[in-house]
């Protein structure tokens, strides 16, 4: 492509100092011939006028010694041929050639000729003309000349070009390619690996080479030392998780364990009192049936107690599956279930068609159940109840809510619900054992989110929650 | 009467037509000029290659003379040839003179051959005013006349005594040397 380029270049510039030459070659042989025509002419003068060829032709045999004058001749001013001269010898006559009006002179280029007439004046008189014509030959011979110097030249400056083009490549443009080529090994297969080849010549261009070679160096380095902090961090972050998941186990053998042998003396306090009310109600009194009653109950409590402190432990510590839900399909079954159980109650439930979450089913079940369980307890001192589950979109997520138009919370204690046993009413006021919120909160904090709530005294309350605020690709950690 | 009638306008119409042959006859001719029209044609060519010095007899007027001694051989061919013409600035006039006294402004004196016996003091008289002599009687340039003119292979040629120029105090181009036939005190000749 280059070579094209400065071929053509090349080839332009020949060719316009060849059209240059020709012309003024030309030019300069119109002259030479013009002025042998008019010295011959002078010298011709008296010839003409005294009627002596032989003295014009003596005159014209001059014209031997220019070699490229083919032919002379000289005519008379009524335009008769007074004397001739050929150069190769013959007796062809020449012919006039009639000059313009009022002109001394004129000349005309044929293919391979130069015809020059002069008008011969003596004193102010025209005497006669003079023609000469001379061949272009030499002319010709240099056009070709010419030509075969130009094609030697080209070639040879085209080779000359070639080479310094090679040159250059090999010592400037390869180099950098190469470095091109690495660069992106480099970036698209992550392979700090690779590196430039050296050049040969010690210049700029290995200068360059070898900053990038270093370059990647560091980076390799850079990259092996993250690559050992991850792993390291990995192997560390294995070894907590297989401590955490010992510690874990320990835990859940040991609440197993707890509950199971504390769920004895229970069974048997249980049995027991319910014997001593069967068998021996008719001896009792008031006084006794009352605390026969009460140690069953107390005794009950405490089961109940156990049941959930155990539900919490195995919340904190049973391994996640995370799922497509729907949250909304779970409030309905438990409401379900929550008006299977207290019929007489009239509960108005609002919840949407769906409300769809990634999150693990069972532990999701407990919260629903939990906060549906609370709505419908708080709720039950009012003669009609509303409860409504629902979700809504906020910038970072979903949030869910739980909401009940019952007896409400001092907004002033909020801090206090989600604590484990720490309740707002008392027993008597409402049943419970301050551990169901505890939960809900436990939960949705293994699944990244959070929990809060509104409320007001006697003017319901309302149960928000979140659960991851970006849905991430990161698979659940198994613990 | 019918005879001219009918003749008349056939012989009227043959003298046009011979009238006319006769006319482009004569016109064919012209390009042969005679003898006489050469020599003045010469004679009025050779001031132009003729150089006058100062120190020459004759004296500088307006015109350029050209003069015929002796029987004129030329009629009206002489002034035909020269009319309008002029040397350089000088116009030029011709003059028939019939004895030497005439002469003194003349440039060129054409001695005719009739005056071949009175030739000596003509060259002398021609000699002391500076007056290029030319004549056409033989050895007019061994006498001691200027150019002679000589009929040669059909043509009018003519031979130079350039001692007689020189010493007429006369320049000649060697222009004018170089198609005279012979020149008499040149070296060679």
């Amino acid at each position: 492509m280059n070579m094209l380029v400065s071929g053509t270049a090349l080839l332009l510039a020949c060719a316009a100092f060849f059209a240059y030459d020709q012309f003024t070659f030309r030019q300069g042989l119109v002259r030479t011939l013009s002025a042998q025509a008019q010295i011959i002419g002078s010298n011709s003068v008296s010839a003409i006028t005294f009627n002596d060829p032989q003295s014009a032709i003596n005159t014209l045999s001059a014209l031997k010694s220019s070699p490229n004058i083919e032919s002379a001749g000289i005519f008379t001013a009524s335009g008769e041929l007074f004397a001739q001269y050929l150069r190769d010898g013959g007796n062809e006559a020449l012919t006039i050639q009639l000059l313009p009006e009022g002109k001394a002179e004129a000349y005309r280029f044929g293919s391979m000729h130069l015809v020059l007439v002069h008008s011969i004046v003596f004193q102010g008189k025209p005497v006669g003309t003079v023609h000469l014509r001379a061949s272009l030959q030499e002319l010709d011979q240099r056009l070709r000349r010419y030509t075969s110097i130009a094609a030697v030249v080209l070639v040879l400056s085209l080779f000359a070009a070639l080479l310094v083009s090679a040159a250059f490549r090999r010592s400037v443009a390869e180099p950098i390619v190469q470095l091109v080529d690495v660069a992106r090994v480099v970036s698209q297969d992550n392979n700090y690996s690779v590196r430039a080849a050296p050049t040969v010549v010690r210049d700029e261009v290995s200068l360059l080479v070898d900053a990038f070679n270093n370059m990647l160096d560091q980076i390799q380095r850079r990259d092996d030392a993250l690559q050992k902090a991850h792993d390291e961090l990995e192997e560390r972050v294995e070894e907590r998780t297989r401590d955490l998941v010992s510690s874990n186990r320990e835990l859940e053998a040991f609440s197993y364990s707890v509950s199971h042998d504390l769920r004895g003396p229970l069974d048997t306090m249980n049995g027991f009192s319910y014997l001593l009310l069967k068998n021996y109600s008719n001896q009792l009194d008031a006084n006794g049936k009352e605390s026969l009653q009460g140690i069953r109950t107390a005794v009950r409590r405490m089961s109940e107690l156990i049941d959930d402190l155990l539900n919490l432990s195995r919340v904190t510590t049973s391994i996640m599956h995370r799922e497509e839900i729907d949250l909304a399909s779970y409030s309905r079954s438990i409401m379900e279930e929550l008006c299977h159980r207290g019929p007489e109650r009239h509960v108005e439930f609002v919840a949407p068609a769906r409300a769809d979450a990634y999150a693990d089913p069972r532990l999701m079940r407990i919260v629903i159940e939990n906060l549906l369980q609370n709505s419908w307890k708080y709720t039950s001192h009012h003669q009609h109840a509303r409860i409504e589950f629902g979700s809504k979109e906020q910038e970072g997520g979903i949030v869910y809510f739980v909401k009940d138009d019952g007896s409400g919370f001092d907004p002033r204690s909020a801090d206090r619900l989600f604590q484990p046993f720490l309740r707002l009413h008392s027993a008597a006021e409402f049943p419970g054992n301050g551990i169901g919120l505890a939960t809900v909160r436990r939960i949705v904090q293994r699944h990244g989110g959070t929990v809060w709530a509104e409320g007001m005294v006697e003017q319901g309350a309302t149960f928000y929650f979140t659960l991851e605020s970006v849905r991430s690709e990161v698979p659940s950690r198994a613990s | 009467m019918r005879v001219i009638k009918i003749f008349l306008p056939s012989f009227a119409l043959g003298i046009v037509l011979w009238s006319l042959f006769a006319a482009s006859w004569a016109r064919a001719e012209q390009p042969h000029p005679t003898e006489p029209q050469i020599e003045a044609a010469y004679l009025y060519n050779f001031g132009k290659f003729v150089t006058w010095s100062n120190t020459s007899g004759v004296s500088t007027g307006e015109v350029f003379e050209i003069c015929v001694l002796g029987k004129d051989p030329f009629g009206p061919i002489l002034d035909a040839t020269v009319a309008g013409e002029s040397i350089g600035d000088k116009k030029i006039t011709t003059r028939k003179i019939s004895n030497l006294q005439e002469s003194s402004h003349c440039r060129v004196l054409f001695i005719s051959s009739s005056e071949e016996s009175r030739l000596k003091p003509a060259l002398a008289a021609a000699k002391n005013g500076g007056t290029l002599t030319v004549s056409d009687m033989p050895h007019f340039a061994d006498k001691g006349g200027m150019i002679q003119f000589v009929p040669r292979d059909n043509r009018i040629r003519f031979e130079v005594n350039l001692p007689a120029t020189e010493e007429a105090g006369l320049t000649l181009s060697s222009e004018l040397l170089k198609v005279a036939v012979k020149v008499i005190g040149k070296p060679g000749n």
